[in-house]
């Protein structure tokens, strides 16, 4: 089902709930996989995911078409990852770095990740950037945004979103060549 | 054998995800939120189509009713006052007050007309008749002509 199809099934009381469901089952895995690679763990994710939906149901009928659909959800769901980051942060009084080594154990010892080694030292190394370059990294990198959606999405000038991409591949380079 | 990674590069690694879910999750999740939607059912206190098109015009709105608010009330909270205590003060009480304190000319009197029924002795005017006449003299008034 078309965004504008689903937006306008929204609008009418009788169909919501049906067109509420087909978003959900559209959407969810792009959302749910985004805030998965923010924050690491399954629970936090699935916890985060919901909340997300939870929010779009209660503000979708103040959506504005101006935008896209899915720039608008990807923005809600990227505030609700720096929140709950931060929020982490604030609760256990960690620096950065400690928190980056909690997902880093996570890593190591979570049942829901695999790979091989290559591809956890990645990972690990995207937990050494900072949340927002980290951000764009796994929208441009992953997701495969264009950098005007990622704009449209974090609020960024173009060109700083470039050029903290190429600055985060280069870190993430030097940190694989290290053993 | 040192099968550890040196001088690799982002474009030589196949994106692969390494994160996992367990099993059905995707399918069991869309239920999930929609039962907690169920539970948190949306709050209509004002329909949203209306809400769209006043939400831009809230803020102007709302500082020009202050302004008009604190307007009106420095502009009739005093003068009302005023108002409502010469509302009690009688025709009378006036007169005597003008009497007893005011040094009243003749331009004074050309409002008099307004309170042309009743009727004005001499002791509100004050004065004598001799002195009457002899302003009337001193003013060459009694010819002229109104």
């Amino acid at each position: 089902m078309e965004d504008k199809e689903i937006l306008e099934k929204f609008a009418n009381p009788d169909s919501r709930n049906l067109a509420f469901n087909q978003l959900v089952r559209k959407y969810q895995q792009k959302i749910y996989w985004h805030i998965r690679k923010m924050v690491i763990d399954h629970e936090d994710s699935d916890d985060l995911t919901q909340e997300v939906f939870l929010k779009v149901w209660k503000n979708l009928e103040n959506f504005r078409q101006d935008a896209q659909l899915y720039t608008w959800l990807y923005r809600i769901a990227t505030n609700e990852c720096l929140t709950f980051l931060s929020s982490k942060k604030r609760k256990f009084f960690l620096p950065i770095n400690d928190v980056a080594a909690e997902l880093a154990e996570k890593i190591d010892s979570s049942v829901n990740i695999s790979g091989d080694e290559i591809q956890l030292k990645l990972q690990k190394a995207l937990l050494k950037l900072p949340d927002k370059q980290r951000l764009v990294f796994n929208m441009k990198y992953y997701d495969e945004l264009k950098y005007e959606e990622i704009s449209e999405i974090l609020g960024t000038s173009v060109g700083a979103l470039k050029a903290s991409y190429h600055l985060a591949v280069k870190k993430i380079e030097e940190f694989l060549k290290q053993d | 054998m040192n099968n550890k990674p040196k001088n690799i590069t982002l474009s030589e690694l196949p994106k692969h995800n390494v994160y996992q879910v367990p099993e059905d999750y995707f399918d069991r999740l869309p239920t999930r939120i929609m039962e907690r939607t169920a539970a948190s059912p949306k709050q209509d206190w004002l329909p949203a189509q209306l809400w769209q098109n006043l939400r831009v015009a809230m803020a102007p709105i709302i500082l020009l009713a202050m302004f008009v608010g604190v307007f009106y009330f420095t502009l009739n909270s005093q003068p009302d006052k005023q108002a409502m205590n010469m509302a009690v003060v009688t025709d009378t009480e006036i007169v005597d007050y003008l009497t007893a304190n005011a040094t009243l000319e003749s331009a004074d009197f050309a409002d008099l007309n307004t309170i042309q029924h009743q009727e004005l002795t001499a002791d509100v005017l004050n004065v004598s008749s001799l002195a009457a006449e002899e302003e009337l003299e001193y003013y060459h008034l009694r010819d002229t002509d109104y």
